[in-house]
């Protein structure tokens, strides 16, 4: 992220921001920066503080303290009709007594450019969210992925240097919101604007994203890439609130070749990267995907006995949730890639296993990843173990 | 004792058939029984004007049909004076109460939050006094020993009681709730997101008002026009109590005709020209109502 970007129109920055509604602290403190053309989402579960974060840029809400500068414009106190921003709001806020077209063209008409100018960019917008033969009907009588492209449109056709979007998918099913995911990052890549997304689904975060803010209780817990979010969380909130996650808390026994490990007894063990000399208790996280069943584990490999408590067919793979001694317990997610391979049933001891660099230490390098550069997804390499090791640098 | 219980037993089917009917012909009672009530009050009344405003003067079983009693109430000036007044009294007196019911209706609808029902509780309240007492209260507050010449310092003002402008504020204080009431009720079902969405694109308050809220609120402010306009173009109590004689209105119109220069015939006509204004305006504003709802 070059320093010059940010000061250039769609770049945003927010310094330290904080608000609060009477005793609710909602935004305690959020500093991000976004470069022009990035798709930033901010994902958390409600009452994190994203929607609230999302108005103080839009300028519905002005922070207690802290600043919020567009585009290099310190915009904090700048009344929302006056800045270069545009929202889809999460209940659309589409005008019924309008048509499509004068929903299209409300903005552009506040401004008073020529007919002929707002005749052709409601065109060439109505085009681009693929709305084209609509222009006379009535909110009223559109679905609701018609509605939510007229959303679109009424905010991209005043041509805003960064478009919000409120959790602008949560009132369609799941088959259009798939669709509408995979059409919204399209339409932000033709657009070439900033899209700040909000949003408490990880997944429709990760699909779209270049990178997102986990937030929780008005705080960005972890700031990255979707694939850095994923494979080495900075804290256990964010461990489990982007995919499924296994916590596991390993008490250190012993220390070998830089790989600390906890002895169940039996030979069973788990092991992770030791990237921590100092403390005796690690807390680690183990995606499901990586956990193998059976027990011809290497010398590099954790393993770990137990019994099968759930076992979940879902179609592309199974998941088998597995109770340890220790009295936590593991998912463990099996790929259906084999014609008549057997799962586990309830009941059954099943010997568990995954190899040490699996095992992400968290914390461990959390910090550092997001301090490195938005584009730069080529650093962090595709497992927890080479994430862990990017961290250790 | 069990010989007993058959025959009730058997008897039972019988009954119920019987209580069955009751009800349906209980059904059918109570539906009629209104509108019987109304076709012996309202209906046959109106009939009997109908006929009246048709009949040559003086009526007798064998007087024959006539327009004359139409034609003299159109072109008789005091008439068309009187018309042209009330016209002007009911027009001031909507638009006052327009001026504080689309506020009034905003605020409650939009900023009142925990007052809002206190403010509606109220409005409803001030109704619930009966219109007369309302009236007499007026006349105590404009009097010229009343209570506003009273607060006001020198000579006490004339005009303002038995006057126009005492119809008018006295009209406006009437009907207050029936003009907020629906305006509010129109204003309270718009999704407030839209004002959220207006501003975010940039429209500044007044723009808000006349692209969101006035066109939204439409039939609103129809329905409250025709409820609250109509009553007033045929008011005469109002007008009796705290007006003069340089503010008679049609209801005063209508009634002096009759009751004390027994001319049904003329006060007929004039009623039901009356009625026909009225069901002409209703008609537009339904019309222009209608044009502005929203398409579901």
């Amino acid at each position: 992220m070059s320093a010059d970007a940010i000061h250039e129109p769609g770049g945003i920055v927010l310094e330290d921001c904080r608000k609060r509604f009477g005793d609710t602290i909602a935004v305690d403190g959020v500093s991000f920066e976004i470069v022009p053309g990035e798709f930033f989402s901010m994902l958390g579960p409600s009452g994190c503080g994203k929607t609230t974060t999302l108005r103080m840029i839009a300028g519905f809400e002005t922070p207690d303290s802290g600043r919020i500068w567009l585009g290099g414009r310190d915009v904090s106190r700048l009344a929302p009709q006056k800045r270069p921003v545009n929202m889809v709001f999460q209940a659309y806020g589409l005008f019924p007594h309008m048509t499509v077209a004068e929903n299209v063209a409300f903005g552009l008409r506040i401004k008073k450019l020529p007919r002929a100018e707002i005749a052709s960019r409601v065109a060439e917008t109505m085009r681009t969210v693929r709305l084209e033969g609509m222009e006379d009907r009535h909110p009223g009588q559109l679905s609701g992925g018609q509605q939510q492209r007229v959303a679109l449109g009424r905010a991209l056709v005043n041509r805003p240097a960064a478009l919000l979007l409120d959790e602008p998918l949560g009132a369609l099913d799941l088959q259009l919101r798939k669709e509408m995911q995979l059409e919204l990052k399209h339409l932000q890549e033709r657009t070439d604007t900033t899209f700040i997304y909000v949003t408490h689904d990880q997944e429709e975060a990760m699909t779209m994203s270049d990178r997102i803010a986990v937030m929780r209780a008005g705080v960005v817990e972890q700031l990255g890439t979707p694939r850095e979010l994923y494979a080495t969380p900075a804290t256990a909130f964010v461990a489990g609130f982007i995919g499924v996650s296994n916590l596991v808390t390993l008490r250190v026994d012993r220390r070998t070749e830089g790989i600390a490990a906890m002895d169940l007894g039996g030979g069973d063990r788990i092991l992770a990267p030791d990237t921590d000399g100092a403390r005796d208790e690690l807390t680690i996280t183990v995606r499901p995907e990586w956990i193998k069943l059976g027990a011809d584990a290497g010398p590099r490999d954790s393993r770990v006995s137990g019994t099968v408590s759930d076992v979940v067919y879902l179609g592309s793979v199974t998941q088998v949730v597995v109770d340890l001694p220790t009295g936590e317990r593991l998912t463990v997610h099996r790929l259906n890639d084999e014609l008549g391979a057997i799962d586990p049933r309830p009941g059954q001891r099943v010997t568990l296993r995954w190899a040490a660099d699996h095992s992400y230490v968290i914390g461990s390098g959390g910090a550092s990843p997001t301090d490195g550069d938005a584009d730069d997804e080529a650093a962090t390499a595709p497992t927890g173990a080479a994430g862990a090791a990017q961290g250790r640098r | 004792m069990a010989a007993i219980t058959t025959s009730a037993d058997l008897e039972r089917p019988k009954r119920e058939r019987f209580r069955g009917a009751r009800r349906r012909g209980g059904a059918l009672g109570i539906l009629l029984s209104p509108v019987g009530l109304l076709v012996v009050l309202f209906v046959l009344p109106m009939l009997i004007m109908v006929q009246m405003s048709f009949v040559e003067f003086p009526p007798n079983t064998d007087s024959g049909y006539t327009l004359d009693h139409y034609r003299e109430v159109l072109t008789n000036d005091l008439n068309l004076k009187i018309a042209w007044r009330t016209v002007m009294i009911a027009s001031i007196s909507m638009a006052i109460m327009l001026a504080i019911a689309l506020p009034l209706s905003y605020f409650m609808a939009f900023k009142a939050g925990r007052w809002e029902l206190v403010l509606l509780l109220g409005l409803v309240l001030a109704d619930e006094l009966a219109p007369v007492v309302k009236v007499y209260a007026w006349q105590v507050i404009l009097g010229r020993n009343g209570i506003l010449n009273w607060l006001i310092p020198g000579e006490p003002i004339e005009w303002l009681l038995y006057s126009r402008f005492a119809v008018i504020v006295t009209l406006s204080t009437t009907y207050i709730t029936y003009t907020t009431i629906p305006i509010y009720a129109a204003m309270k079902a718009i999704e407030p997101s839209m004002f959220e969405a207006a501003v975010d694109l940039g429209a500044g308050w007044w723009q808000q008002a006349r692209k969101i809220l006035l066109p939204l609120a439409a039939p609103g402010i129809f329905i409250a026009m025709i409820l609250v306009y109509i009553p007033m173009l045929t008011d005469f109590v109002t007008s009796d109590i705290v007006g003069g004689t340089s503010s008679v209105m049609m209801g005063q119109r209508v009634r002096d005709l009759i009751l004390q220069g027994g001319d049904w015939g003329a006060g007929s006509a004039l009623n039901f020209l009356m009625l026909a204004a009225s069901g002409i305006l209703a008609l537009v504003a339904y019309r222009l109502a209608k044009l502005n709802r929203i398409d579901a």
